[in-house]
């Protein structure tokens, strides 16, 4: 089954499994209500997290990535968010670069105990999302542009 | 070269307590270098070292791990040099470096777009202000100016940052550190599109020959790397762009806070896709938020293996 | 590898919102996928063999179970697994309840969204392995941090099941907060007289030894071996001289030191044992207020002192406890109630706090259980009682119910009467929370037999008028305003998480909310694990409890200790991260990133490279996103299985 034509767009979530997967497990349990966009792959621990495995999902034709772990200096491995943070803020500022709008990648802390939180950025992301659209797929190289490209390069 | 010959007796001197030297000689036409590997004194006397020898002789090092190796290094050569010991894939006690202060390599491709592609090369004169050439039979006069890398136009490190012996004087840099970067900021001000299908055009082009990843010092992965592996399986065999480009992320990334700049990806690129600016992209942030650069400090930690739990410079979203 | 789907119905749970049916017929044509169905309670024991069964027919060799969260019935369907014959890491949950039915109404976008998790799961599943446990020695030790009522308790358990027990308590006695009160709800039993007999027997158990003026300063290792490391204050007293005798408290010449026990209320010497009844009963000189200590004159109790134990240079000591299970029981403090302007912001001294009052009610306190009004000493006439302090208030970020103030306010409107017959007792509250046992009807009785006056309603000011304080609110209930002339009043402050534990929970490696309650394993299932393996919860460390809660909870914490130390051997998560030798290049970029140590370098055939310590890995997976030719994976959660969840999300 395609996703939903129109209605949805292709959003995946990291998240860790002791803080982030642990508030959605309890937004679910409080049933907050959340757009259905999302799909979530769970890992043991943001530090698990190879920033490339975002570009690779975006350039795989994701329209939006999510990461959230433990809220700093609460990583269940003590240490894991503190380097994810510094991994993660680089590649938020480098994927610009490649013409992928920044707003389709945030990362964020989210504990067990916070459904709320949770919902409230599922929602608010998925309306950024939704505000951009559809992300351009890599489909091939766009001949006439780049043609367009060599003419201005000579 | 100035000081060549106190170069060569520099080397020749430490040659009985070396397994090899590294270093630049002719190569199979005159306006061309290739890394030569010195033995013997009839090897040394063979060194060349002028504006021709781009070639980042650190590369090799890795490999070499175990040996004694001497190694001749330009400034950007020797930054490296340094990662390379950061990471302890070579060991100081078993490295001699040669350091002297570079006044920056030609870039062959401005040199072949100058000249044309017309035939053999005959002779090459090197001065320190001018290329002189002559191709099938004619002459050509190219300012140094004109036919400069890029990276030496803006170099900040002149001299070899870490040497056992230096040779002849310091030169004295004269860009800063916003020079370097001029070219990304054109880039950075396309608009999300263009610069989408920019690299779209650009990573189409490229042929997955990994000439960039075997020139890159910093490539250590070598045999392992993660673009040809099943385990893990990062990239498919495929010849799509979307495979291409990704490998180029993942060099730059694998490279953040690591990257010396040295420029060797794209000068080896055989289809001039300019992947540099990739890895200066990275190399800006890492400065503008770390406040570090590679390859000046082999104690230093690179930023993305270490941290600091408060991070006032790591400015996150509010939701 | 032949996979077996099962798509749960959880009752209307899931299949109200997700068309389970639709689901498991997508899945029949996913990859690997060669047997799909809907079951009405996969976790129920017919679900359970409903899925051995199919493993035999179809000879499944993995299981994807479409259900509830992992993180609840992933053991449970691993053990279904092993029933049947099959690894416990075969097998893969869709989470399509928590992560999708609950939380939207939209069938069609559910079901959808249900494919798409466990096509992911299908995927990852193809990439799974075998994994299996190897058994490790523990340390049959319990480390209990907290020496109030839960944690003695905890003692005490495991010490009765033959376990040596280490207890560290911050203050120098144990007992609490329960120590300073002077009756207990709902039966209004004197609180040391229950309370005491218990910290006799942990002072005279052979198996318990006591740490008082300790804290933890640092914590190494894991479940089964942990290493604690302790910090010994300096008492300046040698303990194993002390007799307790006392002589030095009285003839201490600095008697304005702080008094912490008393919450406050009047000064002590330097030189104190805090409460008659304290365990151990030693005397503790505060550096701040001897005059030895900060100005070298005095003396005095080092000269009066018989049995010679004053050692003025003393200094903090640190000894390494090796224990197998730690349990926090670090109790709660009180929210600062200053910060409301209304009840004077602490300006006014006859506003106290009800465990201040407390201690002016207990005969061993500093009015020897007097009712005095801290400004003149005088006995009140009218005291009023002001309920929801720091609770229940968004404004001042404590939105939650601290749960006891509502009884033992009863109690001190009851003990105002008994200790004061003319007085009238006033209690302004919000509602009244009494759902324990004898509970409502003991709020009944103070209003009804003590004659305690109770207003519904918040009161808006304090202000002094002569020597009293009007005391003004609002009577929701009338619908009218009241004024009120106190001559004392009395906040109910609420709890809030010890002052210092999210230090000790980072230190334990577990999980706190936002408050600085610390977060038990499930709200439901296991209230008194955490989710770190070994470090278990007892008392208001986790939330705000009552004594007989508390005391459950550290009996509870006790039974889980015994529960794991009554295996031979623990078993290890097989999840740990894995070395491909020929991969590794020895740059020992996972080893520096490693936050546990678990990774080491060896040599092999003279090249260096990373080895993991299977026993200490915990399985973070900081190492594998930090290799960057993906040498070292962490198993159960490799590159190419996240990858393969990736890639089965995002198809073109």
């Amino acid at each position: 089954m395609p996703v939903l034509e129109g209605k949805e767009l292709r959003i995946v979530g990291f998240l860790c499994n002791w803080c982030s997967y642990g508030g959605a497990d309890t937004a679910g349990v409080g049933r907050f209500t959340q757009p259905t966009d999302l799909r979530i792959i769970k890992v043991p621990c943001s530090g698990r997290i190879d920033p490339l495995f975002i570009v690779k999902t975006l350039m795989s034709g994701a329209d939006g990535v999510l990461v959230s772990g433990c809220h700093p200096n609460d990583c269940h491995y003590a240490e894991g968010n503190f380097y994810a943070r510094r991994r993660l803020e680089m590649l938020k500022r480098f994927i610009p670069m490649l013409g992928i709008d920044p707003e389709r990648f945030d990362y964020t802390w989210v504990s067990a105990s916070e459904g709320q939180r949770w919902q409230e950025v599922v929602t608010k992301f998925t309306e950024q999302i939704h505000k951009l659209g559809p992300a351009r797929k890599i489909e091939g190289p766009d001949a006439e542009a780049t043609l367009k490209l060599m003419e201005e390069s000579l | 070269m100035k000081n060549l010959e106190d170069l060569k007796k520099q080397i020749k001197d430490g040659l009985s307590e070396l397994d090899v030297v590294i270093g630049w000689t002719d190569s199979f036409d005159p306006l061309h270098a290739t890394p030569h590997f010195m033995r013997s004194e009839a090897d040394v006397d063979k060194l060349k070292v002028d504006a021709l020898c781009v070639h980042n002789l650190a590369t090799y090092l890795p490999s070499l791990k175990g040996k004694k190796v001497g190694i001749v290094v330009k400034g950007c050569d020797s930054r490296s040099v340094v990662e390379l010991l950061q990471e302890n894939l070579i060991s100081r006690e078993d490295v001699t470096i040669f350091g002297f202060g570079c006044s920056g390599v030609v870039d062959q491709v401005k040199i072949r777009r100058a000249v044309g592609e017309a035939g053999m090369v005959e002779s090459c004169e090197v001065s320190g202000t001018e290329v002189k050439l002559t191709v099938a039979g004619k002459e050509h006069k190219l300012p140094m100016a004109d036919v400069i890398a890029d990276k030496c136009q803006t170099c900040r490190y002149p001299n070899a940052v870490l040497s056992d012996q230096f040779v002849g004087e310091e030169i004295k840099p004269t860009a800063s550190f916003e020079d370097g970067y001029k070219d990304l900021e054109e880039f950075e001000a396309k608009s999300t599109e263009e610069k989408f299908t920019f690299w779209l055009g650009e990573m189409d082009r490229c042929i997955r020959c990994y000439a960039c990843r075997n020139a890159c010092p910093m490539c250590v992965c070598r045999d392992h790397c993660v673009a040809q592996s099943r385990d893990p399986h990062w990239l498919s065999q495929e010849a799509h762009v979307r495979d291409k480009w990704m490998f180029q992320v993942i060099h730059a990334y694998h490279l953040t806070g690591r990257c010396t700049e040295c420029g060797e990806c794209q000068r080896a690129c055989p289809v001039d896709i300019p992947i540099l600016l990739f890895k200066k992209k990275f190399n800006k942030e890492i400065k503008e938020v770390f406040n570090y650069e590679a390859g000046l400090d082999p104690e230093a930690t690179p930023p993305l293996q270490t941290f600091k739990i408060d991070e006032p410079t790591i400015k996150e979203k509010e939701w | 590898m032949k996979i077996g789907v099962f798509v749960c119905h959880c009752g209307t749970n899931i299949e109200g919102t997700v068309d389970t049916a639709a689901v498991a017929e997508a899945a029949r044509e996913f990859p690997g996928v060669v047997f799909a169905t809907d079951t009405m309670y996969a976790c129920s024991e017919p679900g359970q063999d409903e899925i051995i069964e199919a493993i035999k027919e179809h000879k499944l060799d993995g299981v994807v179970v479409a259900s509830c969260t992992p993180r609840m019935h992933e053991p449970t369907f691993r053990k279904t697994l092993e029933r049947a014959g099959l690894n416990r890491y075969l097998f893969e949950m869709a989470n399509i309840r928590e992560h999708v039915s609950w939380i939207g109404r939209d069938r069609e976008a559910n079901t959808n969204k249900s494919v798409d998790l466990v096509r992911m799961a299908a995927a990852k599943l193809l990439n799974n392995k075998p994994l299996h446990a190897k058994y490790f020695d523990m340390n049959k030790r319990v480390m209990i941090v907290g020496g109030g009522v839960a944690g003695i308790q905890a003692a005490l358990d495991c010490a009765d099941g033959g376990l040596e027990v280490i207890l560290v308590e911050k203050t120098s006695s144990i007992g609490g907060k329960m120590a300073k009160l002077d009756k207990t709800f709902p039966t209004v039993d004197c609180s040391s007289c229950i309370l005491g007999p218990r910290m006799v027997d942990v002072a005279q158990h052979p198996n318990i030894t006591l740490y008082a003026c300790a804290e933890i300063e640092e914590v190494n290792g894991y479940v089964g071996n942990f290493s604690v490391k302790v910090k010994r204050k300096a008492t300046y007293v040698d303990w194993d001289k002390c007799t307790g005798c006392g002589i030095c408290m009285e003839k201490c010449p600095s008697k304005k030191a702080d008094n912490p026990f008393d919450e406050e209320l009047g000064k002590t010497t330097a030189i104190n044992i805090p409460f008659p009844q304290a365990i151990p009963k030693k005397a503790v000189i505060d550096p701040n207020f001897c005059i030895k200590i900060k100005r070298d004159k005095c003396g005095v109790c080092a000269k009066v002192c018989p049995s010679d134990a004053i050692v003025y240079d003393q200094v903090d000591e640190f000894v390494v406890e090796e224990v197998g299970a730690v349990v926090a029981a670090t109790g709660f403090d009180l929210v600062d109630w200053t910060v409301y302007g209304e009840y004077g912001g602490g300006q006014y001294p006859d506003v106290i706090t009800s465990l201040q009052y407390e201690r002016m009610l207990s005969a061993s306190g500093p009015t020897e259980g007097h009712i005095k009004r801290p400004s003149d000493g005088k006995e009140p006439k009218n005291v009023v009682f002001i309920q929801c302090v720091g609770s229940r208030d968004k404004s001042i970020g404590r939105p939650y119910c601290s749960g006891f103030c509502c009884m033992y306010t009863a109690k001190q409107a009851i003990l105002t009467k008994d200790h004061c017959p003319d007085s009238q007792s006033y209690v302004f509250y919000m509602d009244i929370r009494s759902p324990g046992k004898m509970f409502d009807e003991f709020t009944r009785r103070a209003q009804e037999e003590y004659n305690a006056r109770y207003i519904r309603g918040r009161v808006s000011m304090i202000y002094p008028k002569g020597d009293k304080l009007v005391v003004r609110g609002a009577d929701t209930l009338m619908g009218d305003q009241v004024e009120v002339d106190a001559d004392l009043v009395v906040l109910a402050v609420g709890a809030e998480s010890a002052h210092g534990a999210s230090d000790l929970a980072k230190k334990l490696r577990i999980s706190y909310d936002a408050y600085g309650f610390f977060m038990e394993g499930h709200p439901k299932l296991k209230p008194v694990e955490t989710n770190t393996a070994g470090v278990f919860l007892a008392g208001s460390c986790q939330g705000p409890k009552d004594i007989p809660s508390s005391v459950a909870q550290g009996s509870a914490a006790a039974a889980k200790v015994l529960a794991m130390f009554a295996k031979d051997q623990l078993e290890s998560d097989p999840a740990v991260s894995v070395v491909d030798i020929k991969r590794c290049i020895g740059c020992g970029k996972c080893i520096s990133t490693c936050p546990f140590g678990a990774i080491k370098e060896v040599d092999f055939r003279g090249q260096p490279k990373a080895e993991v310590i299977e026993t200490i890995c915990q399985g973070c997976g900081i190492c594998t996103a930090t290799c960057p030719q993906g040498a070292i994976q962490l198993q159960h959660f490799t590159d190419n299985q996240i990858l393969a969840e990736v890639n089965a999300v995002c198809r073109f």
